[in-house]
């Protein structure tokens, strides 16, 4: 019969083909170019509109492709379409931007305008940007988020085509930083109005300011091209022609790849994360998001015993703990604001550095000290045994780690934890309402200052879940908007009191600050990450 | 026959009314807000629910997505900003399908082809080779069959790319990874199947009239013991073509598997909707495709339907 004959006909005609084309194949490596990098990226863009996007990938396509008033080269903030870096006048709430002669990549010149229309485009509730309560303290900007008036009176203007000005309700002494943020990038208003509602959607609809021109993204895909922008006003200290990204999920893919040639860059985590450790090409980025315990103390009142909150921080062998759990390049971290995230503004030491040399026994593993100390405490507080629920994340890694968290911290006498792994959602909604005893939380820094972490454990804030309350703390970040909001030094005193006071009492527990584990070619040079935890591809280069 | 299938055309239709209706309250149900950042502020949160509609009561939320999705629109990614769910699909589906398409063909070519040499070689070291083959093909996840092409056939013999979506070449490992399931299906249906019709009355009269062991399995057997194949292959090749997520990752894809899973976790709405109705669609054709089959490969089906 004929049936089955051209069954077998058809098997044997897609079986031979499969192999044929498959030792047909051309296996050569891509790397011998000098002048091309390639790296990953562990999810695609969700948009090139800077107005909306929060997401770190499309943050970091944006960075590659658009200037924004500044932009970090290392952890320096340096003038982009600033022609330098503003001094606030009036009393720190007037900025006057001065912007150098710049190109979009269609010709049109870079204006004053630009910002204009671009801020108060974001700011519109219109826009739906997740972004907006980022300008925050400029003129008028709460009411228009809130609907009471409309996007047009944002406290911006442009004085002529070269000049910006803000005005500020306030000092706000971080405002340069957030400069680098992609919601303050400018537009190109004749481009977004003329694109519509697909404005970002694609590489075609778009227009570059920036070192790069983003190239074959169609909105969705897993891959895409950055090229050299050859009208960039700094073109000259671009010395990559090509960056091509891949978006890799798969950490022992990104292993292969890289060791294949295929890959310049890899993001590892898990268990090729503790392989590439042991390899010379490894680099750690550290990231400014902290994980740290919250202790309900309005649920459970002992717990706002000083001591008992210190025992609970020795029993944690950090480092341990990101060894074997994490098996990454993590760092044990000595107080909330994490390492490399800002610098002393007279003598350039790092924070969290400045603010451990009073305060780094807190956070040091002392299991005799912690028995101690929790003796004490329950004696103070006339408790006998504590039963708490560790609230986490239903991740593997949430998973593990409060499984090490409870057997570190059940040496403690009296002390029984229970876990209860919920769903991302679920333990933020349990977080805010107080529906925990313990809970692993984590914050990464929206703009690289000490206050986006410090803010929160204000006893009024509402992101302080565990309810520890200082009077000399929130004094202290008061005066640091306040009253020392325009002296950087002494603002820089009262943060970094603050996170003494912090660290001092474990009004949060903090447990590791995360970073990502590279591998990078040896042969790339020059190329800096920013405290915002971005890229800078300006200046880098091959050799 | 033609009043058949509009009558089983209908019961497509309102499978999907009932599919979509029943998904959207259920999503409704799902804990938190498509508004991802842990940062807004409440207010701000309520401000971006006014903007999207999600303020409204669900029902009133249901009849516009209804509507809407009368007049084909799907309604807008919250994920991807300013992609409409229609062109989300349409751009990642194509190495999904042509992925699915590709194993399905390999998987039970292959699987039919062991199936049988097993039924006829019964209970020789052939047969053993083919059910323990079926067996691990069965009980070992693809993502680990996955894992283990690229890194052998890929990363050390170089024979294929490691990963990433660049030409047929690059299809071929994830495709023989998705491939071994249905594989094992196909193989254990087939054996079994074939063994029965092998015993069976006619093929006895088949071979005392003359005729060779092959010609009697060639011309006979094969076609009667295709009918559980037919049965299995309908959602077999829906499951293959909306994309598996683990294959997609480890291979680097950019096919829809993974979207699906991220819509549900992202609270994106549309999408889950959208890729929920495609789905079913493509679950509910694929059955009524099989149903007609069964008429072509086995005539007394059809007798049997017209008779009623």
């Amino acid at each position: 019969m004929r049936f089955n004959k051209r069954l077998g006909v058809l098997a044997g005609v897609a079986v031979a083909a499969l192999f044929l084309v498959a030792c047909g194949g051309n296996q050569s490596s891509s790397s011998t170019d000098t002048k091309t990098w390639s790296r990953m990226e562990g999810d695609v863009i969700s948009s090139m509109d800077s107005a909306v996007v929060t997401d770190a990938i499309s943050g970091q396509a944006l960075v590659d492709t658009m200037d924004g008033l500044y932009r970090y080269a290392g952890s320096d903030l340096q003038p982009a379409m600033a022609s330098k870096i503003v001094t606030p006048t009036n009393d720190g709430k007037t900025y006057t931007f001065k912007l150098r002669d710049a190109k979009w990549s269609n010709g049109d010149p870079v204006t004053a305008q630009d910002f204009v229309f671009a801020w108060k485009r974001a700011i519109d509730p219109k826009t739906k940007s997740q972004y907006a309560y980022l300008f925050s303290g400029i003129v008028n900007a709460d009411d228009i988020m809130a609907g009471k008036k409309a996007a047009s009176t944002l406290g911006v203007k442009a004085i002529d085509d070269k000049t910006f000005e803000v005005t500020l309700d306030h000092a706000i002494p971080y405002f340069g930083t957030m400069m680098v943020n992609p919601v303050f990038f400018p537009q190109n208003q004749k481009v977004v109005e003329k694109a519509g509602k697909n404005y970002g959607t694609n590489s075609d609809n778009i227009v570059s300011n920036g070192p790069f021109i983003l190239k074959n993204w169609n909105g969705t895909g897993n891959s895409w091209n950055e090229v050299k922008n050859k009208d960039y006003w700094n073109a000259k200290n671009v010395k990559l022609n090509k960056i091509n990204v891949q978006v890799i999920k798969d950490p022992s893919t990104a292993m292969n790849l890289y060791q294949s040639g295929k890959l310049d860059d890899a993001t590892l985590s898990g268990a090729q994360a503790a392989q590439a450790k042991t390899m010379k090409d490894v680099t750690a980025l550290k990231q400014a998001t902290t994980f740290y315990l919250e202790l309900n103390e309005k649920k459970t009142p002992a717990l706002k015993n000083e001591k008992l909150r210190q025992a609970i921080s020795m029993s944690l062998n950090r480092k341990e703990f990101i060894d074997k759990v994490l098996q990454d390049s993590s760092v044990a971290p000595t107080g909330l604001v994490p390492e490399n995230l800002a610098k002393n503004p007279t003598t350039g030491e790092d924070f969290s550095k400045e603010a451990a040399k009073t305060t780094s026994q807190y956070t040091k593993y002392d299991k005799t000290e912690a028995k101690k100390l929790w003796s004490e405490g329950l004696k103070e507080t006339n408790v006998k045994s504590l039963n708490l629920e560790l609230l986490t994340d239903d991740t593997d890694v949430a998973k593990k780690s409060s499984e090490y968290f409870q057997s570190a911290l059940e040496d403690l006498p009296g002390l029984k934890l229970t876990i209860s792994s919920v769903p991302f959602k679920t333990r933020l909604t349990r977080s805010q309402n107080g529906q925990f005893d313990m809970v692993i939380s984590a914050w990464g820094a929206d703009f690289p200052d000490p206050i986006t972490f410090l803010d929160m454990f204000t006893s009024s804030n509402s992101y302080n879940n565990g309810k520890w309350s200082n009077a000399d703390y929130d004094k202290l970040i008061a005066d640091s908007k306040g009253k020392d909001a325009t002296n950087p030094e002494a603002r820089w005193n009262d943060l970094l009191k603050a996170q003494e006071i912090l660290t001092k009492e474990q009004g949060i527990i903090p447990i590791y600050q995360r970073a990502q584990t590279h591998l990078v070619n040896k042969k790339m040079h020059d190329l800096q990450y920013s405290p915002a935890n971005m890229y800078n591809f300006v200046n880098a280069y091959l050799k | 026959m033609i009043k058949y299938i509009l009558k089983r055309v209908g019961y497509l239709i309102l499978t999907l009314f009932l599919v979509a209706s029943i998904t959207f309250f259920l999503m409704k149900l799902l804990p938190g807000t498509p508004f991802n950042n842990p940062k807004l502020p409440p207010d701000q949160i309520e401000a971006l629910k006014a903007q999207y509609g999600l303020d409204k009561p669900v029902w009133q939320q249901y009849l516009s997505y209804m509507l809407g999705l009368l007049h084909g629109d799907m309604g807008m990614s919250f994920q991807f900003s300013g992609q409409s769910v229609s062109y989300l699909i349409m751009s990642r589906i194509g190495p999904s399908l042509q992925l699915g398409l590709q194993a399905m063909i390999l998987g039970t070519l292959l699987g039919i082809l062991l199936g049988a040499v097993a039924a006829i070689r019964k209970n020789t070291w052939v047969d053993s080779v083919a059910t323990i083959f079926a067996i691990l093909g069965r009980s070992i996840p693809n993502f680990v069959f996955a894992a283990l092409l690229q890194f052998f056939l890929a990363y050390k013999l170089r024979l294929f790319p490691i990963a990433l979506w660049d030409g047929f070449s690059s299809s071929i490992l994830p495709t023989i990874a998705l491939a071994m399931a249905p594989l094992a299906n196909t193989a254990r249906f087939m054996r079994t199947e074939m063994v029965d019709v092998l015993n069976s009355d006619y093929i006895e009269l088949a071979r005392s009239k003359g005729e060779t062991r092959w010609q009697t399995v060639a011309n006979h057997a094969l076609r009667n013991s295709m009918i559980p194949i037919v049965t299995i292959i309908g959602p077999m090749a829906v499951d293959l073509m909306v994309g598996s997520l683990v294959v997609e990752n480890v291979f680097a894809i950019p096919g829809i598997g993974e979207q699906f899973v991220k819509s549900i976790t992202t609270n994106d709405y549309p999408v889950i909707m959208g890729l929920t109705i495609m789905y079913s669609f493509m679950l509910t054709v694929v059955i009524l495709i099989v149903d007609i089959l069964y008429g072509v490969i086995d005539p007394r089906i059809r007798l049997n339907e017209e008779a009623n």
